[in-house]
């Protein structure tokens, strides 16, 4: 019996292509519809943030925290600023911390839509579901633009608060944006989370043991999916997270099916969390003076938040100086690419497709 | 042939608007000699049935009906700039896409690259000849126009691959070997199926099937919802729609065997496209579901009209898995089809032939005994598809399940049949 | 609350799983000798009263006289963190042992650090220039690659310090 001889060749997943959010690319080499191998190629997106936050002052820098990762910049604004107030001891008042988590969650929400969305039109639920997911992620956007001024990039934290108190009438358009939300998941689950073919595309899909995802350093959906409970809000809160009743959800085996229904979960808890600090939205002031040129004293801090996509570190150096001496940033979304490889070898090209969108990556936060 | 309550072949009868083109062919072989009326009868047929039902069907409600309807679906408006709901769209892309620049990758095989839209168009057009649009409006009444359609309608999967090979872009290449795999995988519980109502009718004219029907009272659909539902299936494989889009796979091939198409080349394609799902939609209208008759209500109303109706409902089927369903991948759709379609055909066929065996040797073709057979077969359809889905694909790891929740953090939580109550 | 381990008891830990590997101790960290990282780091790993078995971050840091790679380290179960660190002197070629056989996870960062601070890590599998092209000049994170404005421009092919006109590299100050 003679057997048909191929041989394998290198398909290139992106830079341009509709599944890499960005322009990242998968140097996939493949034997048929099979991967064998898959190498990373990013960088295009590199604009050296570190580099350039080193040039100006701590409150100058809030805006790169934006641009790191666009889908998600009220996290990163809040990471950034904890780990200044970190460094110079900082207090922030109740008022200014209750209104950090009502944008935080909000900020999970409006970046697990686009995540959820994504992540389906991936497997090639055509446009539908992430229509749903836009339709309230909308509603979010305006809130930011109605609180900020701007639907994206916020920059709204500052060190020592907020930039601007909550405006009028956000309590009333919150709750009814905040309404929205159990009805889509409700609706995103009845649609994709019983469907026999999302069950087979994303079951036993880029499949992450315990032991391998703590290894190689992922986190967020990523690590609870593989059923480790690990959040920073509840191992290590901020900004007030304990005071807030709130579960954290984990899957079972660590597959692609196990990090949606993850991010499903995190909404409905995310939900809980807007609506209990609604609730108690304490009043006073929402920000501390801060000295304009702030010169923190000679250290170091590494203050981290549970960002949409895991957890978000900042690492900052102070030499006494009024810019960072160093400014890292521990970006989730890059350093879950670890495992990128381990999960897609062996799968097939649509697996990899499907591994990628599980991932949830923002190709500005992989670059910088 | 069942004789309509009002008999009437007058030119003004529309109730059949073979009347009119009869009546035209009639004053011409009377004023000009010859073979005139036999060269122009063909013409007229594909004026008749061409331009008035396909192209603007194909053009208004086609294109923009997938697309309005699919923006609702996606809680969004659709088109509704061009003109009043947008009904200019369709008109707009075209203006685009002939101005667009055609894009031609430097080391394609350009001959095959040009030639297979212009293929691609030719099967989408012939497919309505012997598509029956009233009893007697049909452009070739062809004694096994089920045959011609299936033979016709194949031509695409060799079309398709001819573009998608002639890129030289591994992208087109593997669109184009997913659909050869899966176009001739699926032809074949196709035709399964579809020889169901052969041995049901005995007919293989898509008419036969459509009087067969109407002589009974009784829709296919209802007679064998087994073949009904194979044959959905299949047909939407070939014709490449979500969820069985794997050749275009827009998420995973770009655009598989599309990739470097532009301009009107791909606008052939895509419009071409929604031709061959309404010719399908026609077939399936045809076969499954009374084609023109509605149960003796055809000889009051224009049968051609309930002919459209159904052909736009069964449209609406494929535009709504096509917003529903997500996409599966290559081996599980061969999978699916020599797994689970191809033997539940095989089943389908035989319960359809021992039926025909004991209808018409033991009972002597009796009408009652068709509604019977109705609901024995949609009782062993019912059976068969449960029995198959149950036992023999049943997965444990396929389930649903919610993830666990957890009020502290920590480490590894282990599932455990406690935890593990959600699958 | 996540407990920070302070420098003694890091520095406890690090002796007691391997004795000699610990260079100095400042409150908040230890720094670990080179020739004992991976050592050292993998009993950490394993010590189940250490327990950090996560690497939350790691990144190089230029400090002009030496180079310092640090290792922010977890523990899920006893929800506490530690910071090490290891320093190398040699400004003209630095070199620290890589930690990838003990975390995958440091693999990409550690691709990070050689690219834009050129540390080489000894042992890692792929170490190559993640964001940046091969040959670019310089390694952008150094203190002494120069500032953006009035320095480095695009398109450039002399090393970092010498701008295209010939001109003194302006370095923009406070």
């Amino acid at each position: 019996m003679s057997t048909i001889q191929g041989e394998p060749f290198i398909i290139n997943i992106g830079p341009q292509h509709p599944s890499t959010h960005g322009v990242f690319r998968i140097k996939a080499t493949v034997d048929g519809e099979r991967v064998i191998d898959a190498e990373m190629v990013m960088g295009y997106l590199h604009r050296s943030m570190e580099k350039l936050a080193e040039e100006r002052t701590y409150t100058q820098n809030i805006p790169f925290t934006d641009r790191t990762d666009y889908l998600s910049s009220m996290s990163n604004n809040l990471g950034y600023v904890l780990a200044v107030e970190k460094l110079a001891g900082i207090d922030v008042p109740d008022r200014g911390q209750a209104i950090r988590v009502i944008m935080a969650e909000f900020q999970r929400l409006a970046s697990h839509c686009m995540a959820v969305g994504a992540f389906t039109n991936d497997t090639g639920a055509w446009q539908t579901p992430i229509m749903w997911c836009f339709r309230e992620r909308e509603k979010v956007l305006d809130l930011f633009e109605m609180t900020s001024g701007a639907r994206l990039t916020c920059n709204y934290m500052r060190i020592g608060g907020v930039a601007f108190d909550l405006p009028k009438g956000f309590e009333e358009a919150a709750r009814k944006t905040l309404a929205g939300f159990p009805q889509l998941i409700d609706e995103l689950d009845a649609m994709l989370s019983g469907n026999e073919i999302f069950l087979a595309r994303t079951k036993g899909v880029g499949v992450l043991t315990p032991e391998m995802a703590t290894n190689a350093s992922l986190t967020g959906p990523m690590l609870r999916g593989s059923g480790i409970a690990w959040d920073i809000r509840k191992a290590d809160p901020y900004c007030g997270y304990e005071q807030y009743d709130f579960q954290i959800p984990i899957g079972y085996n660590g597959d692609s099916y196990d990090r949606f229904s993850v991010r499903l979960e995190e909404m409905r808890q995310s939900v809980k969390i807007i609506q209990q600090a609604l609730d108690r939205l304490p009043g006073g002031p929402h920000s501390t003076q801060v000295p304009l040129a702030l010169r923190p004293p000679k250290g170091e801090a590494y203050a981290r938040v549970e960002g949409p996509r895991g957890e978000l570190g900042y690492y900052l150096v102070s030499d006494e100086g009024p810019s960072p001496f160093r400014f890292h940033i521990r970006p989730p979304s890059f350093i879950n690419l670890s495992a990128l490889k381990e999960m897609t070898v062996g799968g097939t090209v649509a697996d990899a497709i499907v591994v990628l969108g599980s991932i949830d990556i923002v190709v500005g936060e992989i670059d910088r | 042939m069942k004789q309509p309550f009002l008999v009437s072949d007058k030119w003004y009868d529309i109730r059949d608007l073979s009347n009119l083109s009869n009546e035209i062919l009639h004053q011409v072989d009377r004023a000009l000699p010859g073979e005139a009326a036999y060269i122009l009868s063909p013409l007229l047929g594909f004026v008749f049935v061409f331009l008035l039902f396909v192209l603007p069907t194909q053009l208004y409600l086609g294109v923009l009906g997938e697309r309005k309807i699919i923006g609702r679906m996606q809680s969004r408006y659709g088109p509704n700039r061009t003109g009043k709901f947008g009904v200019l769209q369709p008109i707009a892309d075209a203006a685009k896409l002939l101005t667009k620049e055609a894009l031609t990758p430097r080391y394609a095989d350009k001959t095959i690259m040009y030639l297979a839209p212009v293929l691609f168009v030719m099967p989408a057009v012939m497919v309505w000849a012997v598509i029956p649009f009233g009893p007697e409006m049909i452009i070739a009444d062809i004694p096994n126009s089920l045959v011609y359609y299936l033979a016709v309608s194949s031509v695409p999967t060799l079309v398709i691959f001819m573009g998608g090979w002639s890129h030289n872009n591994k992208y087109s290449l593997f669109g184009a070997i997913r659909i050869v795999a899966m176009g001739v995988s699926y032809e074949v519980p196709l035709v399964m199926a579809l020889l169901g109502v052969v041995v049901m009718t005995g007919s293989l004219s898509l008419n036969g099937i459509v009087f067969w029907q109407d002589a009974f009272d009784i829709w296919l659909v209802a007679l064998q919802p087994l073949a009904f539902a194979i044959f959905f299936i299949c047909v939407s494989a070939e014709l490449n729609r979500t969820p069985v889009d794997i050749a275009e796979a827009e998420s995973e091939l770009g655009s598989g065997y599309l990739t470097e198409y532009s301009g009107m080349k791909w606008g052939l394609f895509y419009g071409m496209d929604i031709a061959y799902a309404l010719a399908a939609s026609a077939l399936g209208a045809t076969i499954f579901f009374g084609g023109w008759s509605f149960f003796g209500l055809q000889d009051w109303v224009p049968s051609w009209l309930f002919f459209i109706g159904k052909l736009y409902a069964f449209y609406f089927l494929f535009i709504w898995t096509r917003g529903t369903l997500p996409r599966l991948r290559i081996d599980q759709l061969m999978a699916f089809c020599w797994k689970y379609l191809f033997p539940l055909a095989l089943f389908n066929l035989f319960i359809v032939a021992t039926e025909r065996v004991i209808w018409t040797d033991g009972l002597d073709g009796e009408k009652g005994f068709v509604y019977i057979f109705a609901a024995a077969n949609i009782l062993a359809t019912i059976v068969l598809v449960v029995t198959w889905a149950r036992f023999l694909g049943y997965r444990p790891e396929n389930q649903t399940t919610k993830p666990r929740l957890v009020n502290e953090a920590g480490g590894y939580v282990p599932v455990t049949p406690a935890s593990g109550e959600g699958r | 609350m996540t407990r920070e381990l302070t420098g003694e008891e890091l520095a406890a830990a690090a002796e007691r799983l391997v004795p000699g590997s610990v260079a100095r101790t400042e409150p908040h960290c230890c720094y670990i000798k080179p020739e004992h990282l991976r050592e050292t780091m993998t009993a950490l790993r394993d010590d189940p009263e250490m327990d950090l078995v996560y690497l939350a971050n790691l990144c190089g840091v230029d400090y002009w006289d030496r180079f310092e790679v640090v290792y922010h380290l977890h523990s899920f179960v006893k929800n506490q963190i530690g910071t090490y660190k290891c320093e190398t002197h040699d400004r003209e070629k630095p070199v620290i042992p890589s930690v990838v056989p003990v975390w995958h996870g440091a693999w990409m960062q550690e691709d990070e650090a050689y690219d834009l601070l050129g540390i080489v890590f000894e042992g890692h599998p792929n170490l190559y220039r993640i964001f940046l092209w091969d040959g670019y000049p310089g390694w952008p994170l150094r203190k002494d690659f120069l500032s953006m404005p009035g320095g480095l421009q695009p398109g450039l092919n002399e090393f970092a310090g010498v701008s295209r006109r010939g001109e003194p590299p302006v370095r923009m100050t406070e």
